[in-house]
């Protein structure tokens, strides 16, 4: 399934290799009064309730501390609540985490780590094959045997996301805006329904950050939900389909992207 | 007062120094004057070197080197797979804990004195050597090791079990990647280290060039003592420089503009 995404400085084919049809989930992201904390007497999350559809842009929007990542982390079932419920493509993950249920939806949910999380001594191609380490099994994993099929997505992903020529380098020999396509690469190789990206286009310069949220617009246009936290208000109104912003572990605004206004989002952030 | 608050750990350094160097007779003038000249005797009958004996020297250098690399090797063997569940990331405390306990126990006896316990147990020669420096090598080895795969960046290893990857997955994909300059870096000092540890190794019956160096002493052959030493010195800078060779070829340095 391939789907053209023209953006300002290039134009890209992302494919979206999903083997099972996208069936409709309402809610891709349900969380319920949810209570998170690190530390056990000052909760960083304080009763957040928010829905996100499946197939929507989602963007957080906070100032730092207010909570978005530990949001992130939470629906991701990195953070163990204190309080309240976390419903993640239909499956509650208090209930829903254990056995082969819990690496489907390990599978199904793809995170992106601020800092991106890539293994900078591995490839390109490498790090892609990460993303489908849940789909092969240990030992061929082990002794970095991956089934071709496997190996032929990783490079036609790379390819539609325009690093082709540079399957070979390392991680660590990458611009930013190149390290952040194959995160994008790592988390498309899981299948996902779901992608948290976190702090996802901030460390980039604005056409970079355009350039890449284009490469997600045109995932999302595929069906697949997106949850982004950005500080970059100006993204927000010309990608997200929904905006949520957080302060002080609280959610202070909710709702369409399209009508937020710039300056109110500006003071709420405040 | 202020001034005398600020000075007060400096003084207190200092007394200690003076204190302990006392007590040691390193303020001794006349123990001084004494020994500098016989320095100057002893280094004066150390030459010239004598070149006679080269051949012999020669031949036990070999085995030290012999002993510091099977020495080196079977450390590191025994070190990686024991640091792996040392790792406080990878496993809970109840595992952790006693293995690093374990490998502090065999870090605290020097690698001269586990040769020691090998020469009683399986006899002279350079077994004993090796197997004592693999011994002082696991427990040093095993702690650097374990320090690194803990200290991988956390989020790296977060995106990686996040994809639903196991235990043994998280490791091969991100803990060893992450960690290889750092394990292949130390596995070079610990060679460099070794080779200078293997020299003394014969003093205790444990083989190598430690065995002619302490009979010239004992014997009074200085001259044949200053080429058991030059040998020791050329091969140990030759090593150190291979090394460097060689870390430069397997570790290069990231380009400075992908470091952020």
């Amino acid at each position: 399934m391939l789907a053209p995404v023209h953006t300002a400085f290039a134009s890209f084919e992302v494919a979206v290799n999903n083997a099972e049809p996208l069936t409709p989930v309402a809610s891709a992201v349900a969380v319920r009064d949810l209570w998170a904390s690190y530390a056990k007497k000052r909760p960083v999350l304080k009763g957040i309730s928010l829905d996100v559809p499946a197939g929507q842009l989602c963007m957080v929007l906070g100032p730092s501390g207010s909570g978005k990542t530990t949001l992130l982390k939470s629906i991701k079932g990195l953070i163990k609540p204190q309080a309240g419920s976390v419903t993640v493509l239909g499956i509650a993950l208090r209930t829903g985490l254990k056995g082969s249920a819990g690496k489907d939806l390990a599978r199904k949910v793809a995170y992106i780590p601020q800092t991106l999380g890539l293994v900078r001594n591995l490839t390109v191609l490498q790090n892609a094959l990460v993303g489908t380490l849940a789909r092969v099994g240990t030992l061929p994993s082990l002794v970095q045997v991956f089934p071709r099929p496997l190996v032929e997505e990783a490079v036609a992903t790379l390819e539609s996301l325009g690093l082709g020529h540079k399957l070979g380098e390392k991680a660590y020999n990458l611009s930013g805006g190149e390290r952040q396509r194959v995160a994008i690469a790592r988390a498309l190789m899981q299948n996902p329904r779901l992608i948290l990206a976190d702090e996802f286009v901030s460390q980039l310069d604005t056409p970079r950050a355009i350039e890449i949220m284009d490469v997600v617009k045109g995932i999302a246009s595929q069906g697949v939900t997106f949850l982004i936290t950005t500080h970059e208000l100006n993204l927000v109104a010309s990608y997200g389909d929904s905006a949520i912003v957080l302060r002080d572990g609280r959610k202070v605004h909710e709702g369409p992207a399209s009508q937020v206004n710039l300056d109110v989002l500006r003071g709420l952030m405040q | 007062m202020r001034w005398l608050r600020s000075w007060l750990p400096h003084l207190l350094v200092g007394a200690l120094a003076l204190l302990a160097m006392g007590k040691m007779g390193l303020l001794d003038t006349g123990r001084w004057s004494h020994g500098t000249r016989n320095v100057a005797t002893f280094s004066a009958s150390m030459f010239p070197p004598n070149w006679e004996v080269l051949p012999a020297v020669s031949g036990a250098m070999v085995e030290t080197i012999q002993i510091a690399f099977v020495g080196t090797l079977l450390g590191f063997i025994m070190a990686l797979p024991l640091a792996l569940p040392s790792t406080r990331t990878l496993f809970p405390p109840a595992v952790t804990l006693p293995l690093k306990l374990l490998l502090g126990i065999v870090r605290t006896v020097p690698s001269l004195l586990w040769a020691i316990i090998f020469v009683v147990a399986f006899g002279l020669g350079p077994r004993a050597g090796a197997l004592g420096i693999a011994f002082y090598t696991l427990g040093f080895l095993g702690k650097l090791y374990y320090e690194a795969f803990e200290g991988v960046d956390l989020e790296v290893t977060e995106a990686v079990r996040s994809v639903g990857a196991n235990r043994l997955q998280l490791l091969r994909y991100a803990l060893l990647p992450e960690a290889a300059n750092t394990i292949i870096s130390q596995l070079l000092f610990v060679f460099e280290y070794n080779v200078r540890a293997s020299a003394i190794m014969g003093f205790v019956g444990a083989g190598g060039i430690g065995f002619y160096i302490l009979g010239y002493v004992q014997l009074l052959q200085y001259q044949s003592l200053t080429t058991a030493l030059l040998v020791t010195l050329v091969v140990v800078l030759v090593i150190d420089f291979l090394s460097s060779r060689l870390r430069s070829v397997v570790l290069p340095a990231p380009r400075p503009s992908a470091l952020g």
